[in-house]
């Protein structure tokens, strides 16, 4: 069987790849929720580690998409936890290779910003601020509520021969785990 | 539609139409995913957002489809197993499709992966490569010289703006601006406060201020200049130059840069991006082409396999009937009707097959028939046989016994059936008795070449028997000889009545021939004694007289005679009776009990021995043996009388014994003891036996000598010695057929 076979062939060319190096991906290093005025906004600080393999698309002109996921979920007793609410800032980040800077563009608030080193470009991104979730009217006194946040890559909007890999290769597995915590009315 | 409709066609009956529509739908579906992978591998596609929905999709349809056929693979290895019909020719035709189609499958697939490497792979090469990076750093180099001769011009701004204070600067700012054609120039306080500032468009009221980075670089450097997109992505060349006042200043001028040259850098970034992209992403490509191809090919072959197992499937059914069909008839079920599945070539052969097999099933029911006609027949001509009163007797060509009925047993009272495949011969070692009739038999049938006919005399266990055999060899139509048949009738009773008849007959004769004249003769002795005895003188009447009574005593003797012939000759009238039969002979021997010398056994069976006959004939009958016994014994003896019930044949008879120890009967007169005028005696008619023996087969009985008590030696010794040897003994035995109480 060809095809059987071929395909073996380059899981195998991936696996090898894919269980080096582990140090990598994004991990949430705080998240918080403050009331500010009538609504709550998120705090949080990410930390970004690129695998070399993210990198290497990077700089080949890859633009790589990340989604700050955040969730309030109202805890119930008898039934799964209730979404309120859910919001997402998403970025793209990508290189140029004319002006060799990384530019930063952050599609919720559609701001632009170009660095000249990498590292600057994901410290840009560690830290979102004053994201607004959720009104304060919205949580009642008595429940109990949730918090949490992700960071994401979107594979999806990877180029798509890109994909296929990406589903399978460790190395693109970068996003964060939830990171959930309660919240306090 | 032309698909579905030879789809439908080619499975009639056994796969439903729902089936076949649903296949039809399948194949659909994998084909439009498979279209819809193929166009989502285009970039541009509004369908690369589903790739890996798409992706999934088909790797579910093919590992189903894998399923599908991996469960037929499965199912058709059990069916071959177990050896069920045209499970090898389904596995034959399987193989072979399968290794048809995938041999070019696989020929195709090899060469398209290859072109499509091959041709993934010549979109890159060196030269483009370099063309690449070298017009990027063409555009970079020209961008570079812009900007360096940029830095230069905002050096002389700054050296022009040395000397004037704040609000000159202000002022000379704007006449710098558009002498410099900046598009913006800012004046900075070393904190990074703005002193003054010019823009090409008044609205912009603020202007745009260095990152931190920029401020970083600046104080190390002293200067800075960098390409960067300001606003609305244009791109613009910052200076920044320190103004070298008693307060240090900084002055930030964007250039515009010149929209060709922006164009041109644009495009040649695209350009390059887009290759450095396309080639980072060559084994991505690479790989996903084939995995579509991989899968476009998976999935195209195992629906293949699957449609050939179900159409191969449905190819061979007719055949797998066939297949049943065979073995049922061959184990002997002509009933069996096989489905016509298609009107094509098989179904013809299927057709044939049940036309065959009825006529197949009609042929064996004919033989059947002649069979059982046949077996009728053969058990008819067995009853026939069986019921003949003569005995049947086949053999075969070595003259083993073949078969044997029932009168036979009756007349040998040997079950010849029991000896079917053995010799006469053989029957000799186990019954001694019948040596001379089955020897005689043996040797007639051996010599014998054409019809023979023969008397047998034997003494058989009641008693004298005569046999007449008639036998026939048997040659088949080639004229070798393939046995034998005998057939022999009992006709002891037959010859004896002939005898009896004859003896009767002379008797008759005799006494009316005899007695007739006896009585003139007896009256004309008399008379003549009575006439001549007054003149003849005293000796010749006394010799008158003695002559007269000699003759008178003679005549009455002959009378005597005479009388018991047709005694002998007349039937006896019978009365018949019931008759207790121990009784009869107790009242009988009460007679004898007195006599002298003579002591008489007697052993009577307990309950009532009964009879039907005429007790003054059995009266006779017991006083002629008794008298005959006394004879014999002459003055001392034992007499032994049993009455018992005995089983023969059937049938009850009551069993009378009588024994003496007197001489014994010589064994030539054995056979002629009960015919008339045989005696040993020296007085006697000699009628006494055979009146005995004409009384008891008037009453269905028989009679007998017991040879069981003849000694031959001391038979031999008495012969010898002249007249009579002692303590010999001759018996009798009698039977007569019992009464049931249910005929009393």
């Amino acid at each position: 069987m060809p095809i059987l076979s071929t395909l073996l062939c380059f899981f195998c060319l991936w696996w090898p790849i894919s269980v080096s190096a582990d140090e990598f991906g994004v991990v949430v290093k705080s998240a918080e929720m403050k009331l500010q005025g009538d609504s709550y906004v998120l705090a949080a600080e990410f930390d970004y580690q690129l695998s070399m393999r993210a990198k290497e698309a990077l700089e080949n002109g890859i633009p790589l998409y990340w989604v700050v996921q955040v969730k309030v979920l109202q805890h119930r007793d008898m039934l799964w936890n209730k979404t309120l609410v859910e919001g997402s800032i998403r970025y793209k980040i990508q290189y140029h290779a004319l002006l060799n800077m990384y530019r930063i563009k952050n599609e919720y608030t559609s701001e632009v910003t170009n660095f000249s080193t990498l590292a600057a470009a994901l410290d840009s991104m560690s830290k979102v601020r004053n994201f607004s979730v959720i009104d304060k009217a919205a949580l009642a006194s008595d429940q109990h509520y949730f918090a949490a946040v992700q960071v994401k890559l979107d594979r999806d909007s990877l180029p798509l021969p890109l994909r296929p890999t990406a589903y399978v290769s460790p190395q693109w597995f970068l996003s964060s785990a939830w990171y959930v915590w309660s919240l306090t009315n | 539609m032309v698909f579905i409709q030879r789809l439908v066609c080619m499975v009639p009956d056994k796969l439903k139409p729902p089936i076949g529509v649903s296949i039809f739908i399948l194949f659909a579906l994998i084909l439009l995913s498979l279209q819809l992978m193929s166009s989502a591998t285009q970039e541009s596609s509004e369908l690369s957002a589903m790739y890996s929905w798409l992706l999934l999709v088909n790797a579910l349809g093919s590992v189903v489809l894998l399923g599908l056929v991996g469960a037929n693979i499965y199912s058709l290895a059990r069916h071959t197993k177990r050896r069920e019909a045209g499970s090898r020719l389904t596995a034959r035709m399987v193989s072979l499709f399968v290794v048809l189609a995938l041999a070019p499958a696989a020929i195709v697939f090899y060469f398209s992966m290859q072109f499509l490497h091959q041709g993934i792979d010549s979109w890159f090469n060196v030269e483009i490569d370099r063309a690449m990076e070298d017009a990027l750093e063409l555009s970079q180099a020209s961008l570079d010289q812009r900007m360096r001769w940029h830095l230069r011009q905002a050096e002389q701004l700054a050296e022009k703006l040395r000397n004037s204070s704040e609000t000159l600067a202000t002022l000379e700012l704007e006449n710098l601006r558009e002498l410099a054609e900046a598009s913006e120039m800012t004046l900075f306080s070393r904190q990074g406060r703005i002193i003054a500032s010019s823009s090409i468009d008044p609205g912009d009221i603020l202007p745009s201020l260095p990152d931190e980075h920029t401020w970083l670089q600046l104080r190390q450097n002293g200067d800075y200049v960098a390409l960067a997109p300001v606003r609305d992505d244009e791109l613009m060349i910052r200076v920044i130059v320190s103004v070298k006042t008693k307060d240090p200043q900084y002055l930030q001028v964007l250039y515009p840069v010149p929209v060709r040259i922006a164009d041109l850098a644009d495009s040649v970034e695209f350009a390059f991006v887009r290759y450095q992209e396309m080639n980072f992403l060559r084994n991505s490509l690479k790989l996903s082409f084939s995995l579509a191809l991989s899968l476009v090919l998976l999935m195209s072959l195992l629906a293949a396999i699957w449609v050939a197992f179900i159409s191969i499937r449905n190819i061979i059914a007719p055949v797998k009937e066939l297949v049943k069909g065979t073995q049922a008839v061959a184990s002997g079920h002509y009933d069996q009707i096989v489905p016509v599945l298609a009107q094509d070539d098989l179904g013809f052969l299927v057709e044939s097959f049940n036309d065959m097999t009825q006529r197949i099933a009609r042929a064996h029911d004919e033989t059947r028939l002649a069979g059982l006609e046949v077996e009728n027949q053969r058990a008819y001509l067995e009853t026939i046989l069986a019921n003949l009163t003569a005995g049947v007797i086949s053999f075969d060509a070595n003259y083993k016994i073949r078969t044997a009925n029932q009168a036979a047993y009756r007349i040998f009272h040997i079950h010849v059936n029991h000896f079917i495949g053995r010799s006469l011969l053989e029957l000799v070692t186990d019954y001694s008795e019948l040596a001379e009739p089955l020897k005689s038999i043996q040797r007639l049938l051996e010599q014998a070449d054409d019809i023979w006919q023969q008397r047998i005399a034997f003494l058989g266990s009641n008693g004298r028997q005569e046999l007449l055999c008639r036998g026939t060899p048997l040659f088949s139509q080639e004229g070798s000889r393939v046995g034998a048949v005998v057939v022999f009738d009992d006709v002891t009773d037959l010859i004896q009545a002939q005898k009896n008849a004859a003896w009767g007959e002379v008797a008759r004769r005799l006494a009316h021939e005899i007695k007739n004249p006896l009585t003139p003769i007896q009256l004309s002795a008399e008379r003549l004694q009575h006439k001549l005895a007054d003149k003849l003188e005293a000796g010749d009447a006394e010799m008158l007289q003695r002559s007269t009574r000699t003759i008178v005593q003679q005549v009455e003797a002959m009378k005597e005679m005479v009388d018991d012939f047709s005694e002998y000759a007349k039937p006896s009238k019978k009365q018949t009776v019931s008759i207790d039969l121990s009784a009869l002979v107790q009242e009988v021997l009460a007679l004898y009990m007195a006599r002298p010398g003579v002591k008489f056994k007697t052993a009577y069976e307990a309950g009532r021995l009964m009879i039907k006959g005429d007790p003054v004939s059995l009266r006779q009958v017991l006083h002629n043996l008794v008298k005959n016994a006394l004879e014999a014994i002459d003055v001392q003896g034992v007499i032994e009388i049993g009455v018992h019930r005995v089983q023969k044949n059937n049938a009850d008879f009551i069993e009378i014994t009588f024994y003496d120890d007197g001489p014994g009967i010589k064994e030539e007169q054995m056979e002629k003891i009960f015919e008339p005028y045989v005696t040993t005696k020296a007085k006697g008619t000699g009628l006494g036996l055979a009146i005995v023996k004409k009384i008891i087969e008037e009453h269905g009985g028989a009679i007998w000598v017991d040879a069981s008590r003849r000694l031959p030696e001391m038979a031999d010794v008495s012969q010898s010695s002249g007249s009579r040897c002692d303590k010999v003994g001759a018996g009798f035995i009698i039977q007569l057929p019992a009464c049931n109480f249910e005929q009393l």
